[in-house]
């Protein structure tokens, strides 16, 4: 163990060799957290779904919104990971890791909800038994399924050379890190097979995370409901979820960096670079909500106007104002100036952005519902306890997951950045070659 | 095959509610209870719609039952993942309430709202258990029901004219909710035979039905209200 | 490199095999699944070439994550030229 201490790289290891007494205050209210909210929903299973605040017209609430929500930030992770493992960025080395983290976790928690808003989760294998794949919420059972199993793999294969690392110079878990190297020896063979691997998996992950929001988009615009069926659903939930993805993948970027120290590792580079991402995306979803409302309003059909009004104007204006504040406005102006687009203002702009995303699924599944063709008299529909419950017990296994991830695992790809410092440097030299004629590589002593 | 509808004459039609009621006898439909009902639970399979037209003192009400239209393309059996709702043999939209996952994405797709769900285990007043009708499944919690055309109904009177030996007539498969209407503004019957009344009707020049542009091809025709 | 021997125990390597073996039942299960609902749409007339388009899609995809965690699995224990000299 004496080695690692002396170790450049230590800072990463930190986390898995040393625990404080901070680590199991927060873990014990994760946990309670998680408990009350399991024990909320057992209260439902016992009742029934009258313990939430749904009612006849109002059939969908928190749970689909935040089934909806979940999944969106799964985005992030893969997505980002994937796309810049493509198009070989080097500064997305430190990033990779918590961005492939959030994506496993969040689309178990995210996969859970569907049952959670079951009337008869005793009876989910009549989905399989008897299943319809014309129905739209089967495609989202295969299409989640499938997501969950590519980034699962594709959080674990880049993890290999790490747990092996891991199995080599530490003495804890033995069996454990054993196990899941998988005989990983850093030969050149088993490193050609894992980039290989990675290849492979980098490509057919981003299609596949596509797919999975635009087929929950599926959900809503293949009714015929006004204010849900629209042609614009899949790209934009898709823009949408990659917008929170990144903004959650900011906001546990800097709250681990300030937690675990790890200024070194991520720098401020990053974060402008992350930040510059968050704003395109910021572009892009105004963009395409702004399609949405205008076409809506310019066409004046009757259904539609009165579920634009009930947003702009009636009882969500709070809700859609606040969105367009959190998901628009402040990332512009935080993010378009320098002295404005420090860490600390990165980070409000991400929460507000996380936040702002959920109010946008709130304002999607439920207005419609309020509104519905024929004039009944609705009751406005207001989330009971047992959703709130739900909501932060799903917000804790998320924290919990993470938790645990950085106890066994480091949070930040070591062999990654090994792997840049040394070949990294060669394979950018020879990009470089290849783009312009008569590269002279001046000043700086590292090339040489 | 009979193509099985409604016409309903909103001319007729007082509001008085006596189908609904009907229809909850007939059908086992359990009491939500007050808090319930606040809360916006009621469960009806007819429900009647009213639409106020002009300013007080010269509103004009019109009521609309509303019972599940039956739709040919029906928006709810697309969207269903364990088919749990579906198109039976008799062109009606069939629920099975064993099969029901409970979740509530037919609802949703309804462009009428004409189903509704058991939010808790549903209850009848003890007063009321002698009055359930043994044709009518009892439903458990967790599951969406809607209006059946009182199916055991059809059911009934087919196995009656196969022991007689006969066909069906008009007068042998009519539903709960006609049955108790004051003013017979509800005409049920098949659609596509000549001898039934409701063919007359569905080709009144007052006929339409409610969003037909939405190429649900629902079953239930309205009889537009002729004002004096 | 040469404390590879006493590092893989046979029962660690029953449970690695185990895992990717897990994984295989798993996809299969999937397969499984999707062969049902294709045979129950055929059978109900509803919805066959829906079902088919995306039984046509999922499948393949699934088989290739597992054939590519095989992938990785083989190569990390196949034992090549390389290795026999570091031991």
């Amino acid at each position: 163990m004496d080695d690692l201490r002396h170790d450049k790289d230590y800072t990463l290891y930190k986390p898995i060799l040393e625990t404080d007494k901070r680590f199991y205050i927060i873990l014990l209210i994760l946990l309670g957290v998680v408990a009350w909210a399991g024990y909320m929903y057992f209260r439902q299973l016992q009742t029934g779904l009258g313990v939430t605040g749904l009612n006849r017209a109002i059939s969908w609430g928190f749970y689909i919104i935040n089934f909806v929500f979940f999944i969106g930030i799964s985005h992030a992770g893969t997505l980002i990971s994937a796309i810049l493992r493509l198009s070989q960025a080097e500064w997305r080395r430190p990033i990779t890791r918590m961005a492939e983290v959030i994506t496993a976790i969040v689309l178990l928690i995210g996969a859970v909800h569907p049952i959670l808003d079951l009337g008869r989760p005793d009876r989910i294998l009549n989905v399989f038994y008897y299943g319809r794949l014309q129905s739209p919420l089967l495609w989202d059972v295969t299409a989640i399924s499938m997501y969950f199993t590519a980034s699962t793999v594709y959080l674990y294969v880049p993890l290999i050379p790490d747990i092996a690392l891991l199995r080599d110079r530490t003495h804890k878990f033995k069996w454990f890190y054993n196990f899941c190297s998988w005989g990983y020896q850093g030969t050149e063979h088993h490193k050609k097979v894992l980039g290989k691997a990675m290849t492979i998996l980098m490509v057919i992950v981003i299609p596949v995370a596509v797919s999975v929001h635009t087929v929950i988009s599926f959900i809503f615009s293949m009714t015929i409901q006004p204010g849900w069926h629209s042609t614009i659903f899949g790209p934009y939930f898709v823009v949408g979820a990659i917008f929170s993805g990144t903004a959650t993948l900011l906001v546990v970027m800097i709250a681990f960096r300030k937690m675990y120290h790890f200024e070194n590792y991520l720098k401020e580079i990053h974060f402008q670079y992350l930040s510059l991402l968050l704003l395109i995306f910021s572009i892009f979803w105004a963009y395409f909500t702004f399609s949405e409302f205008i076409t809506g309003i310019y066409g004046n059909e009757p259904m539609e106007m009165n579920i634009i009004r009930y947003k702009l104007f009636g009882d969500y204006a709070p809700f859609f104002w606040g969105m367009v504040i959190l998901n628009f406005v402040i990332p512009i102006i935080v993010l378009s100036f320098k002295k404005l687009k420090t860490i600390k203002g990165i980070f409000l702009t991400s929460c507000g952005v996380i936040i702002g995303m959920w109010l946008e699924r709130l304002i999607i599944v439920v207005p419609s519902l309020t509104n519905p063709r024929l004039p009944y008299e609705i009751i406005p529909y207001v989330p009971s306890l047992t959703e709130c419950a739900l909501f932060m017990g799903g917000i804790s296994l998320f924290c919990l997951g993470f938790l645990i991830f950085s106890k066994l695992f480091p949070l930040i790809s070591i062999w990654e950045l090994e792997e840049g410092r040394t070949e990294g440097l060669q394979e950018a030299k020879a990009r470089l070659d290849s783009y312009l004629p008569n590269v002279v590589i001046t000043g700086g002593n590292h090339y040489e | 095959m009979p193509k099985w509808g409604m016409v309903i004459d909103l001319n007729k039609c007082t509001g008085c509610g006596a189908c609904v009621n009907a229809c909850r006898m007939e059908n086992n439909i359990p009491v939500v209870g007050a808090e319930a009902a606040q809360d916006g639970r009621t469960m009806d399979w007819m429900q009647i719609l009213t639409e106020y037209d002009g300013e007080y003192p010269n509103v004009r009400i019109t009521h609309i039952p509303r019972p599940c239209f039956q739709c040919g393309d029906p928006p709810c059996v697309k969207v269903c993942p364990v088919h749990a709702t579906f198109v039976n043999e008799d062109g009606l939209v069939g629920q099975v309430y064993y099969r029901c996952i409970g979740c509530r994405y037919c609802m949703n797709a309804c462009p009428y709202t004409a189903k509704c769900f058991n939010y808790f285990k549903p209850k009848i007043p003890e007063a009321y258990e002698i009055l359930l009708n043994p044709d009518v499944t009892r439903r458990m919690n967790g599951v969406v029901e809607k209006c059946s055309f009182c199916h055991h109904r059809l059911a009934l009177a087919k196995d009656t004219a196969r022991y007689e030996g006969r066909e069906l007539t008009e007068m042998d498969y009519q539903t709960a909710c006609l049955e108790s209407c004051p003013t017979q503004a509800i005409v049920f019957g098949d659609l596509d035979n000549p001898e039934h009344e409701v063919n007359h009707l569905m080709h009144s020049n007052r006929a339409f039905r409610l969003e037909e542009s939405l190429g649900t091809q629902p079953k239930v025709y309205y009889l537009k209200r002729e004002d004096k | 490199m040469n404390n590879r021997k006493k590092m893989e125990s046979p029962w660690i390597y029953a449970m690695q095999l185990s895992s990717v073996i897990l994984m295989w039942v798993f996809v299969t299960g999937i397969i499984t699944w999707i062969f049902n609902l294709l045979r129950l749409s055929i059978y109900l007339k509803d919805a066959q070439n829906a079902t088919l388009g995306i039984s046509l899609v999922v499948i393949p995809v699934f088989i290739l994550l597992a054939s590519v965690l095989t992938y990785v699995f083989i190569g990390m224990h196949k034992k090549t030229d390389e290795q026999q000299k570091n031991i």
